[in-house]
């Protein structure tokens, strides 16, 4: 009974629409008859035999075959006498509905493609809403779970992790929260398949998944008896377990993380997404969950190592206000426990999850949805218009109907029935275009969101989708009726005879939707504006490198196999060799941070002897094997890179930026200058002799301030950071090449050299600059386009508006206008007439988008990078461009309105 | 008083009632097969309703093993048939009376 399940489950939702009593009786035979005409004549021919008879021949609902019978008895047999309607039902008003569209099909299509666009507009936008800020989490009463931070006033940053020791007393001291857990992402090997890969991962503690509440599909999402030994256990996704294990269970299994067995506990469920993106650090979900183990050094740490995520489950009872006070006591607590040399104010503070995930994504996400609610106003405002254009052609029926005893509510139920149709095509013909519209958004302009992973159109987008034509469906019926009822009918069946004109009432109404297109699409257009100026801005801002042919990747060494600090200085200087001796390279270099993306370390720095104010914020700092400078085209201002001695040895050097170099060394020279790690002078650290300054180079999201940098060689790095097994900061080095060509076409080729050096390493993050440049701006690149489309659909919407009221205003003053040309009046001046008409309409539109759209873009401001929300430009071009598509949409009809003849018009 | 015509939903249905009684679905095959008339499961049953409650058909108990309902001509059932046949052969007469279309041989 497989076969036809759908069909068949769609058939009998449509019997729904039989009286209760037939479907009672005959639902079973009706079900078995579909299956068996699907199976003998195929599921088309049925599906045509079932559909017709919905609208042949609905059967009479209890009370009607009760009348019906009565009737018939009156009249002379029991039949009812051929072609008389059976049905009365809302089926009927469509069914007539239809017919009546059907005969007017340009007003049909254009209103359907109008209602389409809006709506489908509008579910592409709520698609990415729903899924970054209405989807529930995933977690267990995500409403009591908390992000736990500590911050440290002056440091320049307004938020960091927790540190592990401080975590250790957190655990102790809390009261608030029922339990803490605690992770950080890191990218670990997984090798062992067929190629080795790089996969993000989590360091969790055990109890973090406990505190989500969240279940593993198959296993179990304990790794409590592991956690504080470094027993080798993982939980991993159902994508990793199914393209690792194809169908056999991975419970119990072993896979290879970095070189070491790991057995497999737990396998969580399909879509789970765990960290979540969004959050402002540990961002990137993971495919492998491990233990989380802290070293002894780690355990005792104070004043470092602040990077552990902390999610705390509140208690029953206080509120959220009460645990975040008792956090900031606990704080001062914690202080209490740090060595005294070592004076930091450390504060702890907590924020909602929930908040804390969809903060970065909320205001772009709602800019998008106000645009998008513009436009679907906009397409309301214009569908209203052309169904009360078209009222006018259904006043004389809905008199007709009046006269003979149809009450309101009958009435509003035949306009509903036709709106309903256009409200249905409309709508469904919008999902569609909201599912393209999906698809077709960049996924880099998503991959910042949270929950970008499972963006969908779900039932929810479809609701609302459904609410949006539905609504507007019923207030699309109102109008007509409206404007039709209050019109006396004695007038309006008299008037039948010649043709009914819309009335003042009409006219006013019709204009005031035109005026409301036209404001609404000076405010999108104004606001498309400044999202393109703002993306300008952004993308010609300076970064400080140079993109043309540079090619990057990361290679990432694994502690086993490179716990030996001279092997993983070996390769790297190997590799870069090897790089440099390619034909066609022309700067080769391996570091620890790639130019742009805020990966790197930051660190604090002691100056000697500064004679600025300095900057209160900590230091960038990338070490560096090779050409660095040359193979990301970042200038070198003053003084001299790194030799080839002090690429080999430790000789305590460092090029600092030119930022560093203007902020502690200001109008000297700062070549020679000195400086060390640690934030005092004491700092057991050794001095770092200045020998070069750099160009600024951007750290961070575009259009963000260049951090104070410093660079210093590889060979410098020293050998607890080589082999420390909690940081892979030393082992974990981007490979930049200048080439002289196309970079890309180099990718093979490190692949290769990576692999010669090492066939189990896997390359990731294989990119060009200019990608990366094009990525880091694809969200801002993806409103100003969104925007801006909408800007364009407002405006044609507008003018199409526009364009409808002038058209019926000239056909129904045609007979005006034939008085006034057979008076004398010229041609011109009656085209003058009508585009006066429209203009005027217009130019009120504009003084209040006008108005608008100064109130509107203040809100935007803050999403703007570096323009004035009040740029001339664009409100000078805005008014310019609206008017002249304003009145080219005037100009056809009027000059329709001038080539009346007025014998023809008034001998009609 | 001469007979209402019947619609050809309700004429066809009856017709193959005539040669005893069927369930819907075999209504519909043989509608389809003497008359070439497509009728969908919804029509049928909605016209058998209605002509239940004028008592010109009547459900029967169906054959055993199967659970369809199956429905049996009545009498007024049949004398309504008559009636149409009666008004149709007329009709046909009146047809060939006026020579449009070549006598049967």
């Amino acid at each position: 009974m497989r076969e036809h399940r759908f069909s068949r489950a769609t058939y009998r939702l449509l019997l729904r629409t039989y009286p209760r009593e037939f479907r009672e009786r005959f639902a079973r035979d009706l079900d078995s008859d579909f299956l068996e005409m699907a199976r003998s004549r195929g599921g088309a021919s049925a599906w045509r035999r079932a559909l017709s008879d919905l609208f042949r021949a609905v059967p009479l609902t209890a009370s009607d075959a009760a009348a019906e019978r009565a009737r018939t008895a009156r009249i002379a047999g029991p039949i009812a006498p051929p072609g008389e309607p059976v049905m009365r039902s809302l089926l009927f008003d469509l069914r007539h509905g239809l017919r009546a569209l059907v005969k007017a099909p340009a007003f049909t299509i254009i209103t359907i493609l109008t209602l389409a666009l809006g709506i489908g507009a509008n579910s592409a936008i709520f698609t990415l809403v729903n899924a970054a800020l209405v989807r529930p989490l995933g977690f267990q009463d995500p409403e009591r779970l908390m992000l736990i931070y500590e911050s440290i006033p002056g440091s320049g940053r307004d938020r960091f992790g927790v540190s592990p020791a401080d975590y250790l007393d957190l655990l102790q001291y809390q009261q608030s929260f029922s339990n803490l857990g605690a992770y950080r992402t890191t990218t670990v090997e997984l090798s062992g398949g067929r190629e080795p890969e790089q996969v993000d991962a989590a360091t969790i503690t055990s109890s973090l998944f406990d505190v989500l509440g969240v279940k593993a599909a198959e296993g179990r999402t304990s790794l409590a008896d592991e956690d504080q030994s470094q027993s080798s256990v993982a939980i991993i996704s159902q994508s990793l377990a199914t393209r690792h294990f194809a169908g056999r269970s991975a419970v119990g299994a072993t896979i290879a993380i970095d070189r070491q067995p790991f057995t497999v506990v737990g396998v969580m469920p399909a879509g789970f997404e765990f960290p979540r993106r969004g959050a402002s650090s540990n961002a990137t979900p993971a495919d492998v969950w491990m233990p989380l183990v802290f070293t002894p050094s780690e355990r005792q740490a104070r004043g470092s190592n602040y990077n552990l995520s902390v999610i705390g489950r509140l208690r029953e009872g206080p509120p959220p206000a009460q645990a975040v006070a008792d956090l900031s006591a606990l704080a001062i607590r914690i202080r209490d426990n740090y060595p005294a040399d070592l004076p930091l104010k450390i504060t702890i503070g907590a924020v909602p999850l929930r908040e804390e995930l969809s903060g970065q994504a909320r205001r772009p996400l709602l800019i998008l949805f106000g645009a998008v609610a513009l436009v679907l106003l906009v397409t309301c405002a214009n569908v209203a218009n052309l169904i009360l254009s078209r009222s006018l052609a259904r006043q004389r029926d809905i008199g007709v109907r009046a006269a003979l005893g149809a009450g309101r509510l009958r009435l509003f139920q035949v306009l509903l029935s036709e709106a309903l149709i256009l409200a249905v095509f409309g709508g469904a013909l919008g999902l569609v275009l909201g599912y393209w519209g999906v698809r077709a958004i960049p996924a880099i302009a998503t991959t910042s969101l949270p929950g970008a992973s499972t963006i969908s159109l779900d039932w929810r987008v479809v609701a609302f989708t459904s609410v949006i034509a539905l609504g507007s469906a019923a207030l699309f019926a109102l109008v007509p009726l409206a404007a039709g009822l209050r019109r006396d009918l004695h007038d309006l069946l008299r008037e039948g005879a010649t043709r009914a004109t819309g009335g003042r009432r009409q006219h006013r109404v019709q204009g005031t939707l035109v005026v409301t297109s036209v404001a609404f699409a000076f405010i999108l257009l104004v606001s498309a504006g400044l999202f393109v100026r703002s993306f300008r801005n952004l993308v010609t801002v300076a970064s400080g490198v140079g993109t043309t042919n540079v090619l990057s990747a990361q290679v990432r060494l694994p502690l086993t196999g490179y716990s030996d600090a001279t092997r993983t200085r070996w390769f790297y200087r190997t590799l870069e060799e090897r790089l440099r001796a390619l034909p066609g390279v022309r700067a080769a270099s391996v570091a620890s941070d790639l130019p742009l993306e805020p990966d790197g370390e930051r660190r604090a720095a002691t100056v000697e002897n500064p004679t600025g104010p300095g900057l209160k914020q900590a230091v960038a700092v990338t070490w560096v094997q090779g050409d660095f400078f040359g193979s990301y085209g970042i200038p070198l201002i003053a003084g001299r890179t790194f030799s080839a001695d002090e690429q080999r040895e430790n000789r305590n050097v460092a090029v600092v930026n030119k930022r560093l170099a203007d902020a502690y060394w200001t109008g000297e020279n700062p070549v020679g200058k000195r400086l060390k790690w640690g934030l005092t002078a004491a700092s057991p650290a050794p001095w770092l002799t200045v020998i070069g300054v750099a160009g600024d180079v951007v750290d961070g999201p575009p259009g963000s301030d260049p951090p104070i940098h410093v660079y210093v060689p590889y060979a410098q790095a020293t050998d607890a950071l080589l082999t420390s097994p909690v940081v892979d900061l030393g082992r974990r080095m981007m490979t930049g090449i200048r080439g002289d060509q196309d970079a890309v076409t180099f990718a093979p080729t490190v692949r290769a050299i990576v692999a010669e050096l090492d066939p189990a390493l896997a390359l990731s993050d294989v990119q060009t600059i200019e990608q990366l440049e094009r990525d880091r701006s694809a969200p801002q690149r993806f409103s100003a386009v969104a925007v801006s489309g909408f800007g364009v659909g407002a405006l044609l919407l507008a003018a199409i508006g526009l364009y409808g009221v002038l058209a019926v205003s000239v056909s129904e003053r045609r007979r005006e206008i034939a008085v006034r040309l057979a008076l004398g009046a010229q041609p011109s001046g009656v085209l003058r007439l009508t585009v006066r008409e429209g203009m005027t309409l217009v130019a009120i539109g504009l003084g209040v988008g006008a108005v608008g759209a100064i109130s509107a873009t203040r809100l935007l401001k803050a999403s703007l990078f570096e323009t004035n929300v009040y740029d001339p430009l664009t409100f000078a071009t805005v008014p310019v461009v609206l008017g002249v598509v304003a009145l080219a949409a005037s100009y056809l009809p009027a000059r329709r309105a001038a080539a009346v003849d007025p014998i023809v018009a008034l001998r009609d | 008083m001469t007979p209402i015509p019947l619609t050809p939903a309700v004429f066809h249905i009856l017709l193959a009632l005539a040669e005893g009684p069927l369930h819907g679905y075999a209504i519909m095959q043989s509608v389809e097969a003497s008359s070439g008339i497509a009728m969908g499961p919804g029509t049928i049953y909605g016209t058998l309703e209605r002509l239940e409650v004028s008592g010109f058909v009547k459900e029967v108990p169906a054959a055993r093993r199967d659970r369809r309902r199956t429905f049996a001509l009545q009498p007024a059932g049949r004398a309504a048939l008559q009636d149409e046949a009666r008004r149709l052969s007329r009709l046909a007469a009146l047809v060939r009376a006026k020579r449009l279309v070549p006598r049967e041989s």
